[in-house]
């Protein structure tokens, strides 16, 4: 489940309205979400959600969902 | 730093070239192919020539033979490299095309590829059997010159047989063509320059003494091998000079930009080339207090040569800021003007010289010529691209052919050694670029003492990340959209002085006028654009009748990209 705050922050850098983004949404569904802004955005993710993310992570997600739960494994490292 | 001298090769033509690194220390490192979080793959010259042998003798047994074109559409693998090196020891030519974008719709990749198989008559694709889906059906379509599709990363390899001398072939000659490489472009318009081994191996030759290589160097590149400046700049200058060359994913840097430096500073890199907008790209997300760069040093970089888009000294400002800290010399940031036609560069900074730079007057830039300007808010800072390679002459010249002086601004035109053959099987568009012996770049630019300074272009051509787009392409896939005028569309570039880069703007004319159909015909609009992996970042819809028309009765795209930009700082945008 895609967190609004998530949402938020993804469809402000790419200057949407608003999209529905779900679990499974991947990047080039998405307009705008090309290699250039993916960059733009995560480091959007890692100054709102106050978390940093590392090359390998970065590299290994493949949808939205992914993203959803680095965020949360780094914003709440426990669980 | 290690210090060494020029690399001394012999050979003609490319295999020869590659024979002698083989035969002179076989047991060194040629090549290592880089994945993030893998342990690194290096090739010694023995091995990669011996599994080049390899694929030279299933290549054959398939059929391919002389002359031959060879599509290589394969995604960053270990076996790339001695395949290429085969396909070139047969005298076929390689021609290797870009990996389909997730983004890009298979039916454009296909599209595409047609096209492309039309122009420049494809004989073979060697390709992954992943994208079988998307290529088979061009050797089932009618009139198609393609004689096969092959995917050589299933072959099991005969390397164990094979020899050396499976790669000698004593009937090329330096005159034969050796390679094919595609102009940048979405879909229809990409022009494939041919080159032989003359051409290549002079360019390297002279090159390689521009940017004072020595056998001390090291290349690392990021860079995509359909570009030129992946192609020739890194893996055929290192090839051919025998320099060790650290090839990355090009899709793993673009998500994850902080591995190039990883990789420099790992591997112990001395050079690389870039476009423009890498340098803004690397220096948002790189944080030298990030773990991962802890402890990585960068003092041995010598060159880091900024190409292909147009060069910015702010760029080169954030970068070096931002690398200060980890050893990044001031003087390893260096220019270089460079084109596919003439194999590669014409112009280069001097090495470990910070690129010459001038505050010329925006005014009389408007006007035609450079003259320093007298305050700042009227300037505009230019950054030399550098001073003729050996082998390379460049004039500048008016509207009627005439050469200007120092200082005044026009149409950059070059002759080179390593001047390309002409776009195979199209002398109608050889011949309105190239004209008694002169390549006629289209780019706008003026020389001062020698140093040469690109300002603009004479073409509508539009460049993106290093990449060449044409707005008719962005303009086709657009007037399909449901409620856009048809023929009533112009697409542009923007400069982005942030990201580097120009991004895409498209000024489209409708009927719609309610706030939900228009924002729903945005969205449309950019996902056309999508679907040829162009993203638009600026739609503005303006109502019938909107768009200036040219003299020849299509709308104008400097005129309409004025009038828009100027209409979306005074009252948000065209209004409807």
């Amino acid at each position: 489940m895609i967190s609004d705050q998530l949402k938020r922050v993804i469809t402000t850098e790419l200057n949407l309205e608003d999209y529905q983004l779900t679990d499974a949404t991947t990047a080039p569904e998405v307009p705008g979400w090309d290699s250039l802004s993916h960059v733009r955005i995560l480091c959007a993710v890692e100054k709102e959600f106050k978390v940093r993310f590392g090359n390998l992570e970065i590299i290994r997600l493949k949808s939205v969902g992914d993203l959803q739960t680095l965020v949360n494994r780094k914003v709440s490292p426990g669980t | 730093m290690k210090h060494g001298s020029f690399p001394n090769a012999s050979g003609e033509v490319l295999v020869e070239r590659w024979l002698h690194h083989a035969a002179a220390r076989p047991d060194d490192e040629a090549l290592v192919h880089w994945v993030a979080g893998e342990e690194r793959f290096a090739w010694t010259w023995k091995e990669l020539l011996r599994a080049a042998a390899g694929f030279v003798r299933t290549l054959r047994q398939h059929g391919v033979g002389r002359g031959d074109v060879c599509a290589l559409i394969i995604r960053h693998h270990r076996d790339f490299y001695p395949l290429y090196i085969a396909v070139a020891a047969l005298g076929a030519l390689p021609a290797v095309l870009a990996y389909p974008n997730p983004r890009l719709h298979p039916d454009k990749f296909r599209q595409g590829l047609a096209g492309m198989a039309q122009r420049s008559g494809l004989d073979w694709v060697l390709t992954e059997q992943s994208l079988d889906d998307m290529v088979r059906p061009l050797s089932l379509a009618a009139h198609s010159t393609v004689k096969g599709i092959l995917y050589p990363l299933e072959w099991r390899r005969e390397a164990g047989t094979a020899t050396l001398n499976d790669l000698r072939d004593a009937s090329i000659t330096p005159d034969d063509p050796c390679l094919l490489q595609h102009s940048s472009g979405t879909t229809g318009l990409q022009k494939p320059v041919m080159l032989t081994h003359r051409n290549v191996l002079e360019h390297l030759d002279r090159y390689g003494r521009a940017i004072a290589l020595t056998s001390a160097d090291k290349v690392v590149s990021w860079l995509p091998l359909y570009h030129d400046m992946g192609l020739i700049a890194a893996f055929h200058l290192s090839l051919g000079l025998g320099v060790p060359l650290v090839q990355m994913d090009p899709f793993e840097w673009v998500q994850a930009p902080a591995l190039f430096i990883e990789a420099l500073a790992r591997e112990g890199g001395t050079i690389s080339w870039l476009p423009n907008f890498a340098y803004n790209f690397m220096a948002d997300r790189i944080r030298d207090l990030d773990p991962e760069c802890h402890g990585m040093r960068l003092d041995q970089v010598r060159l880091l040569i900024n190409c292909s888009e147009p060069v910015r000294a702010d760029s080169h400002e954030k970068f070096a800021s931002r690398l200060a800290a980890m050893g990044l010399k001031r003087g390893a940031l260096a220019t270089c003007y460079a084109m596919a036609e003439t194999t590669f560069a014409v112009t280069q900074s001097t090495p470990g010289v910070e690129p010459v730079q001038v505050e010329a007057d925006r005014n009389n830039l408007a006007l035609g010529f450079y003259q320093p300007a007298a305050s700042v808010p009227e300037s505009r800072t230019c950054l030399s691209s550098g001073r003729l390679i050996p082998g390379c002459e460049l004039k500048i010249v008016n509207a009627k052919g005439k050469e200007l002086p120092d200082g005044a601004i026009g149409e950059m035109l070059i002759r080179s050694v390593s001047m390309f053959e002409g776009y195979r099987n199209n002398p109608e568009q050889t011949s309105t670029v190239l004209k008694d012996g002169w390549y006629h770049s289209g780019d706008y630019g003026f020389r001062l003492d020698g140093e040469h300074f690109v300002i603009g272009r004479k073409k509508d051509l539009i460049i993106v990340a290093g990449k060449n787009l044409y707005p008719e392409d962005i303009e086709d896939a657009i007037a399909a959209v449901p409620g856009v005028i048809a023929g009533r569309i112009v697409a542009f570039g923007i400069d982005n002085a942030a990201t580097g880069t120009e991004e895409i703007g498209v000024v489209a004319e409708t009927i719609e006028k309610d706030p939900a159909g228009i924002k729903a015909l945005r969205l449309a609009i950019m996902q056309a654009a999508m679907r040829i992996d162009v993203t638009v970042t600026r739609v503005y819809l303006a109502p019938p009748r909107w768009l200036v028309k040219s003299s020849s009765g299509k709308p104008s795209r400097p005129v309409n990209r004025q009038r828009a930009l100027t209409e979306l700082q005074t009252n948000g945008g065209p209004s409807l």
